[in-house]
């Protein structure tokens, strides 16, 4: 994968302005007021301390979800099933969190992300022995995962783990398993750090280490398509990294829902929702599958998400607006035609190296 | 009541509602697979469609209004799908995803925004496909097996067979499959891969429009959100096991509407925990994955990978 380039900056900023004009036809096309809305999405994003805080909140799983997706399409693999790791992981760090009594704060959270993340690893297993010793396609059996996920987690909610004889939910964790929260009235809590921490950890380990070189070298360069021999001929079993690449994916999403559970909601219960794992691809891919980028792009997202919700509240205008918007701009971002096409642009490929040259 | 009581006639009909949807996207979707097109974004397809149908019927008061609508949604989808993919060079399974993505989300806010629902949108107005009495069968010993059915079943049998013809007895059907197998060698006798890949996604696009069409207005008629609910995906798996072939895939899926009516009627004999009937289609699915992956590694023997 390219890094940072001028043309991708050009190409994302231009998609940028035309997806802000199809919302702006969009939203008056279903008679609201443009203008009222993007005042509303920028007080719910950034006005305020409570605001911010939310918006960081929101910001907490996604981050984890596109370093998950970017650790997988790095190493070759279409990781779509990040949604499903989020929900078993978080079911499994909710019942870690009431079943184990007399632990330490750091000893118990401790323990209920690695169960979160051991489970979300355990989740990506088959997929990943079936893409690896079968051939069989891991987009479809981790999407298909998703949907076994969400009907799993559901049951379990209201069978063997439920708590509540009303309401179908586990019980509440125990205080020793909670992760802070540092604002009144936010969500916002400790997991957030915990969530950067990893992403740059991420950085370095993909980008400065033997390891990450040979996790990288099955798929780098070649998003989109299956493990290159390119690795096998340098003496690196693609196919290890390839699982292996999976589970740390899959780790991830489970950690993304154990902060969740840990740090907001406190309790697993049925209709707990998440689409994060999905909001996590697009993260990835605007962030140009880069850590770094993933939590920037996770940044962005999460505050014009917390805004959406405002503007949900505010007007009739409903929150699923913001993913259809940043969907639209991922078309463009991905139009590698376009990208490529701006070089026969003189000024564009002296911009290019101008740029390049100062990232050294 | 015996469990094998459940084997009987209304099985069979429910097991042809249940595999009419995933047979239709999922000849679609081995249409793409042929033409090696890897086309994700076949439920985003059917979503759209069944939002538009169901938008069109609601304000027209008409079915025909619900069809073309459903089916342009579907054309639209798979134009946009083609442009991105083989015009702009996007990866075809990004370009898959963002569409599904972009889909979900569009047609929630399009329900939300426009009439204030959130779940699912129902009313009166809309008008749904009538099942086809034939007259000529009453009395017959073939009315229980064939008559008063929806249009999607009568239409899945006829597109088995129709696509059938076409990929073994057509030179189009020679083309396409040329273009999925070996698309070099395709070039050199003279096909246009590309046209080939416009056309099957054009194509499929359409099929996708009408099964996502046929979900919400046949039995239905009405939209939830996300009511496409991984079929799209479930067509490609059968496309997948059915290997690609339109018989195949027909096969394919009428194992998986098995499942479903097997489901269904368990849910009336057993009490059955909702969430676990529910799993079953996607519970198959994995299943089935599993098998495809037995037979490939039965099939070919990996490339052994040096160990460093």
């Amino acid at each position: 994968m390219d890094k940072f380039s001028f043309k991708d900056v050009l190409v994302t900023v231009a998609g940028l302005f035309i997806t802000v004009f199809i919302a702006w036809v969009l939203i008056t096309a279903t008679g609201n007021n443009p203008s009222e809305v993007a005042k509303y999405l920028y007080e719910g994003g950034f006005k305020g301390t409570r605001n911010i805080a939310n918006s960081l909140y929101q910001a907490t799983p996604l981050i984890l979800t596109a370093v998950a997706t970017l650790v997988s399409f790095r190493v070759g693999m279409f990781n779509i099933g990040i949604n499903g790791s989020m929900y078993v992981g978080a079911l499994y760090a909710g019942w870690a969190g009431y079943r184990f009594t007399g632990l330490g704060h750091f000893s118990h959270v401790t323990l209920c992300i690695a169960i979160g993340m051991f489970v979300g690893a355990a989740w990506m297993l088959l997929p990943a022995l079936l893409r690896v010793y079968a051939g069989v396609s891991e987009i479809i059996s981790t999407i298909i995962l998703n949907f076994v996920a969400v009907l799993f987690v559901s049951y379990m909610a209201n069978g063997p783990f439920r708590a509540d004889p009303i309401a179908p939910a586990t019980p509440r964790i125990l205080e020793t398993a909670e992760l802070k929260q540092i604002f009144p009235n936010s969500q916002f809590n400790t997991g957030f750090f915990i969530a950067v921490f990893v992403a740059i950890l991420a950085h370095f380990v993909l980008n400065k280490t033997t390891f990450g070189y040979e996790l990288r070298s099955g798929g780098d360069g070649l998003v989109g398509m299956y493990p290159s021999r390119f690795s096998s001929y340098l003496g690196i079993p693609s196919d290890r990294s390839a699982i292996t690449g999976m589970l740390i994916s899959g780790a991830l999403g489970g950690l993304a829902g154990a902060i969740e559970v840990l740090g907001a909601v406190r309790y697993f219960f049925q209709e707990l929702e998440f689409n994060q794992g999905f909001d996590g691809i697009l993260i990835g891919i605007l962030g140009k599958l880069e850590p770094i980028g993933a939590i920037i792009a996770s940044l962005f997202y999460g505050a014009i998400k917390n805004g959406g919700f405002y503007v949900d509240y505010k007007t009739d205008v409903a929150r699923e607006i913001i993913i259809v918007l940043i969907s639209i701009l991922i078309f463009f971002v991905s139009a590698q035609k376009i990208v490529k096409g701006l070089e026969k642009y003189p000024i564009v490929k002296k911009l290019d190296s101008i740029f390049s040259r100062k990232k050294m | 009541m015996e469990w094998i009581e459940i084997f009987d006639i209304s099985l069979l009909r429910s097991l042809l509602r249940s595999t009419a949807p995933i047979a239709i996207v999922g000849l679609a979707a081995a249409l793409c697979s042929a033409a090696g097109v890897l086309n994700i974004g076949l439920e985003g397809k059917m979503l759209n469609a069944a939002f538009a149908g169901v938008a069109a019927s609601y304000y027209t008061e008409s079915v025909w209004a619900g069809l073309a609508a459903g089916v342009t949604a579907g054309l639209l989808t798979a134009l946009l799908f083609g442009l991105l993919s083989f015009t702009l060079g996007a990866d075809e399974v990004l370009a898959g995803l963002a569409i599904n993505i972009f889909s979900l989300a569009g047609t929630t806010y399009l329900m939300r925004t426009i009439w204030g629902q959130a779940g699912f949108f129902s009313d009166p107005r809309i008008v749904g496909f009538e099942p086809i009495h034939f007259t000529f069968l009453e009395g017959s010993f073939l009315e229980p097996f064939l008559s008063d059915f929806t249009y999607s079943v009568y239409l899945m049998f006829f597109l088995a067979v129709g696509l059938h013809i076409v990929y073994y007895r057509t030179r189009l059907g020679t083309a396409i499959r040329a273009t999925g197998e070996n698309p070099e060698a395709a070039e050199d006798a003279g096909i246009n891969t590309v046209r080939i890949k416009w056309l099957v996604t054009i194509f499929s696009g359409a099929l996708a429009g009408i099964s996502g069409l046929f979900l919400s207005l046949e039995n239905l008629t009405m939209f939830t959100e996300g009511m496409s609910a991984g079929k799209g995906y479930i067509g490609l798996v059968a496309s997948s096991f059915g290997n690609n072939t339109p018989l195949g895939t027909f096969g394919a899926s009428a194992f998986f509407g098995l499942g479903d009516a097997i489901g269904i009627r368990l849910q009336g004999v057993y009490e059955l925990d909702s969430r676990l009937i529910l799993m079953i289609p996607y519970a198959l699915t994995v299943v089935v994955l599993i098998l495809i992956g037995i037979r490939q590694r039965l099939k070919v023997r990996p490339v052994p990978i040096p160990e460093s």
